[in-house]
């Protein structure tokens, strides 16, 4: 098992290694010069002297890339040159919302996926599998932002249950301590046990659609996947050893059929992450949320490439160690690995 | 042989019509897939007669319905003459809409035939070569997969700048690595598998074997899988006109740039939002639901 | 009073390639620790009939649509799904083909065979280990203490049919059904864990099927044994008799399809040429008519009854002095049987009539 996790992790290496190779190539070899490129047409020659100086575009790349590494290693993932702020510090401050949003979205995800695609295995090719069958197509089918706007109309506009966008009242005037909202609730002075109650619930309310927007492509991935591993393994020889023992189907169905059913639908899970991540760019586009993924559009806008390049480097970094996770949770849960 | 003994072959009750013959008997069978043949059919064929259907000018303003009071501005409603109102400035959202079919089957039938042959050339240099070349461009692959999604294409169109050319490139990159995987897995597995084997030892020739073992088998999951990129090419590109990425040119609308525009308008006007919306969806489950009618006839073996 | 008794099984598959008739009207009786071997080649419909005795068809698709199953004075066919729980593994317990697949490969050898136990007895946790650590003695597994906390995948084939036995017996059933334990063992291990099965249902007086393709298998291990053919029995004979006088031309043919070390000089091995009927239609005469050499023309139209070889003699269906029965209109003779093949001068099989020689390409060499 430890070597397992060992070769894992130094697996890992080599991706790191390309990964940051292709993010430096992103700036270095912007088409024309990259100073240029990057400061505009108008900037001046001396801001473009400067922007060639800190890039160190005078030395030779092999030099650059290393004098990049070398940044990255410390923790320099360079600076936005619309505010010159360090990028890293800007991410941090802003992740957690992020983190909130794509939280909330795989527990809708998975909370929902798995007991649906059980129920459409249970009925596999009657209308209750039918019905899930159509869910899932429409889920991978509908975009996030197309979802969303639906649903903030829906909800919002029409029926006005539910906030339409950001992250809380800012009526509240909740501190950010954490920039998690729904911790932050509970962190804020002075306020009474109710107020911070209803501040948590508040931020809950303000959860729901972007979660839901953002989970709904998970979600019919999920189930799917839920539905025909539980499926397949509800036909293996073994769960047929297990009737023929005279155990309750209650007991095969959690035991014997679901233990064994999990192990793809954790890969999934896995998976999901990542386009979990890209999707929070479009959803908190959409729902006016204060993230990372609104802040990766506007440097765009703005031609801020470090922000960019930094941004795409933290979330694929993310995403290989989720991946990781799952993948050692995954050995961990399959003893065919684990005893290996 | 004893005398008397009778051979008996019974005569299969279906001819079969070899490979492809069958897949396209089940295919035509499959009644979701017949489905989403008819909703592509309604995509493409917007997209091709999209002069013959739209009823106005893309790019033209048309002035406001006549009960409209002076000084207002767009969007306004649908009526008789804009059937799906009309937007900010004006213009008829109806023709927009048919229009923008033309920009979503360009770029996404563009970048997933680029995207298969970039990944299929990588994959199957790969896969044929084997050793460290493999090594090599399998782990280009693991980085390219390590970038989520769309936040690649992001990244290339933010470098390359706006237009369809660099949506185009940067739809197909982000596709590309999941062909090459697909195509080498799909050949090594069947280099070592049993029937190439067989077929290897009685001697038929290197190139016949490629041709008529090893690459029928190793391309239907590529054909599925392609279709099945197809959606996500469709809600990819209109994502990117969403987050401000779309083409340009205003003259040729985009589904998603044109959500983009209309998200101010959610309250007054929805149909703004519903009909390029729904545009995309039909596009996509048609797509998704030919995808996964191939993959099931394609697979003789995944039978119900 | 047999303690099982099968009459008129028809088992059907509703398919979407159409209906497959699995078992056909299959009758036989089992006395309490009697041990029976069903023989035949795969898709017989053997399996299929001892999955419907312990009601575990394949659903929706598998379907009992006529006769009854009698065990243990119950109609195992009226029983409810609740009452069939209770009787699976207590009182009817099951061996499958392939070790490898048959136990489950997440849970420890430990969590199996507990949740047997536990599922029938109301018994604590140690208990149930303590019989289970008992049970993998009595199988023969080394240091079963240490193995219980095992997974199925660190144990071999044939550890893991021991396993699936220990399980089996663990609450001391009157009836085993044993489907072609040793099919996925190698040769070696056949032998052993043939030895032990049938070792243990002796010891316990315990009744069992053992159903094979292999009558070598059946040969030392059984005291009866039903050949099947296309859902059909075919002969039913003690296994004594069965092997001295097999008088089905399939039968005749299994015996002369398996290469024996005892075997005359220069005998020669003569295969069963053809392949089982399509079990999609319906059966008209014979089924192993387009495959027999001794067919008649009334093979192709009517099917023959299975009836005592001697005629007129009384039908005992079970024990040592089971009737010798046959459905043949042209059993071989002994002579026939020995040679392989019919020896009568200028005996030809029949050509098959023009409305079944449509449907069927016969070539005649």
């Amino acid at each position: 098992m430890t070597k397992y996790i060992v070769r894992r992790l130094l697996g890992a290496i080599p991706v790191l290694f390309g990964l940051s190779i292709v993010l430096f190539a992103f700036i270095h070899l912007i088409p024309g010069d990259p100073a240029t490129a990057i400061l505009g047409q108008h900037a001046t020659a001396q801001r473009i002297a400067e922007m060639r100086e800190y890039l160190g575009l005078d030395d030779p790349l092999p030099v650059q890339y290393v004098d990049y590494l070398a940044g990255l290693l410390q923790g320099d993932f360079g600076r936005s040159f619309i505010n010159n702020q360090p990028v890293l510090g800007e991410f941090l401050r802003r992740f957690p919302a992020t983190v909130e949003l794509t939280i909330a979205a795989m527990i809708f995800a998975v909370g929902v996926g798995i007991p649906l695609g059980r129920f459409a295995a249970r009925y596999a090719q009657r209308w209750p599998d039918g019905a899930v069958t159509v869910l899932s197509l429409l889920g991978i089918s509908i975009p996030v932002f197309v979802l969303g706007l639906t649903l903030q109309y829906i909800f919002a506009v029409q029926l006005k249950v539910l906030p339409a966008s950001s992250r809380i009242d800012a009526r509240l005037q909740l501190d950010l301590q954490t920039n998690f909202v729904l911790i932050d609730a509970w962190l804020h002075a002075g306020w009474t046990f109710d107020e911070k109650v209803d501040a948590f619930v508040d931020g809950v309310r303000h959860l729901v659609l972007p979660a839901i927007a953002l989970g709904s492509i998970p979600l019919a991935i999920i189930t799917r996947i839920t539905r025909a591993s539980v499926i397949e393994v509800a036909n293996e020889d073994y769960v047929r050893t297990a009737r023929a023992k005279g155990l309750t189907e209650r007991r095969i169905d959690g035991r014997h059929i679901m233990r064994n059913a999990w192990l793809p639908v954790v890969t999934v899970i896995g998976l999901q992450v990542g386009g979990l991540l890209a999707g929070a760019v479009i959803t908190e586009t959409v729902f006016a949320w204060n993230g990372v993924g609104r802040w990766i559009v506007d440097a765009i806008g703005n031609r801020d490439y470090f922000v960019v390049q930094s941004t795409i480097l933290i979330f694929a970094l993310i995403f290989l160690m989720v991946n990781l996770i799952v993948d050692i949770a995954y050995a961990f849960l399959n003893p065919r690995i684990r005893y290996a | 042989m004893a005398s008397g003994t009778v051979a008996v072959v019974r005569v299969a009750p279906r001819a079969s019509r070899g490979l492809w013959g069958d897949a396209w008997r089940r295919l035509l069978r499959n009644r979701p897939a017949l489905l989403g043949f008819v909703f592509i059919g309604v995509f493409v064929g917007t997209a091709v007669f999209a002069p013959l259907l739209a009823p106005h000018d893309p790019g033209a303003l048309y002035p406001p319905p006549p009960d409209a009071s002076s000084g207002a501005t767009g969007p306004y409603p649908p009526r008789p003459e804009h059937l799906m109102g009309q937007d900010l400035q004006g213009r008829d959202e109806f023709t927009r809409v048919v229009y923008g079919a033309r920009i979503s089957l360009l770029v996404g039938l563009g970048s997933v035939i680029f995207g298969v042959i970039i990944g299929g050339f990588v994959g199957a240099i790969a896969g044929a070569a084997g050793g460290r070349a493999d090594n090599v461009l399998m782990r280009v692959v693991d980085v390219l997969l390590a970038i989520p999604g769309i936040l690649l294409a992001i990244g290339i169109v933010a470098w390359l700048d706006r237009g369809l050319p660099q949506i185009t490139i940067a739809v197909a990159v982000t596709n590309a690595p999941i062909f090459a995987r697909l195509l080498r897995g799909g050949l090594l597995a069947i280099r070592e598998s049993d029937y190439v084997l067989a077929a290897r030892s009685v001697g038929v020739p290197t190139r016949r074997l490629l041709l008529r073992h090893m690459l029928p088998n190793s391309l239907t999951p590529i054909i599925v899988a392609a279709t099945l990129a197809l959606a996500t090419a469709i809600i990819d590109v209109a994502g990117l006109g969403f987050l401000g990425l779309g083409p340009p040119d205003p003259r040729t609308p985009e589904w998603g740039t044109m959500l983009t525009d209309s998200t101010k308008f959610l309250r007054a006007a929805p149909y703004l939002i519903f009909f390029p919306g729904l545009a995309i969806v039909i596009s996509a489950v048609g797509f998704n639901l030919l995808g996964d009618g191939l993959r099931e006839s394609l697979d003789p073996r995944l039978k119900k | 009073m047999a303690l099982l008794s099968v009459d008129g099984l028809v088992v059907r598959f509703r398919t979407h390639e159409g209906t497959i008739h699995a078992v056909n009207g299959v009758s036989f009786d089992l006395d309490e620790g009697e041990t029976l071997g069903i023989v035949g080649e795969s898709g017989c419909g053997k399996s299929v009939t001892s999955l419907a005795i312990m009601r575990l068809l394949p659903k929706p698709a598998g379907r009992i649509e006529g006769g009854s199953v009698r065990f243990d004075g119950q109609d195992l066919l009226a029983c409810s799904e609740a009452e069939m729980r209770e009787m699976r593994g207590r009182d009817m317990a099951m061996i499958f083909q392939d070790p490898m697949t048959s136990l489950n490969p997440v849970l420890t050898i430990e969590e199996q065979m507990v949740e047997t136990i536990q599922a029938h007895r109301k018994v604590g946790n140690e208990e149930a280990r303590a019989r289970a650590i008992e049970l993998l003695t009595i199988v023969g597994i080394p240091e079963p203490e240490n193995r219980l906390r095992a997974f199925p995948h660190q144990f071999s084939g044939g550890m893991r049919q021991r396993v699936m036995i220990a399980m089996a017996l663990a609450l001391a059933p009157k009836l085993l059904i044993a489907d072609e334990p040793t099919t996925a063992l190698d040769v070696t291990i056949q032998a052993q864990v043939l030895e032990l099965l049938q070792r243990l249902t002796t010891e316990t007086g315990t009744a069992a099927i053992l159903i094979t393709h292999d009558l070598g298998v059946v040969a030392g291990m059984t005291q009866r044994i039903n050949v099947m053919y296309a859902g059909y029995i075919v002969e039913a004979a003690p296994t004594a008799e069965l092997f001295a006088k097999p008088s089905h031309p399939y039968t005749v043919g299994l015996l002369h399809s398996i290469p024996r070390l005892d075997a005359v000089q220069g005998e020669e091995l003569i295969p069963i040429e053809g392949a089982p009927p399509d079990q999609r239609r319906a059966p008209v005469g014979c089924p192993f008519a387009p495959r027999c050499a001794w067919r008649l023309p009334d093979c192709w139209t009517t099917n023959p009854p299975l009836v005592p070889v001697r005629a007129a003699e009384a039908v005992v269906t079970t024990g040592p002095g089971a009737t010798h029965r046959v459905a043949c209109h042209n059993s071989p003779t002994p002579g026939e049987a020995a040679a392989g093949r019919p020896l009568r001068e200028g005996f030809v099989a029949a050509p098959p009539p023009s409305a079944v020689a449509d449907e069927l390409a016969v070539v005649v060499p």
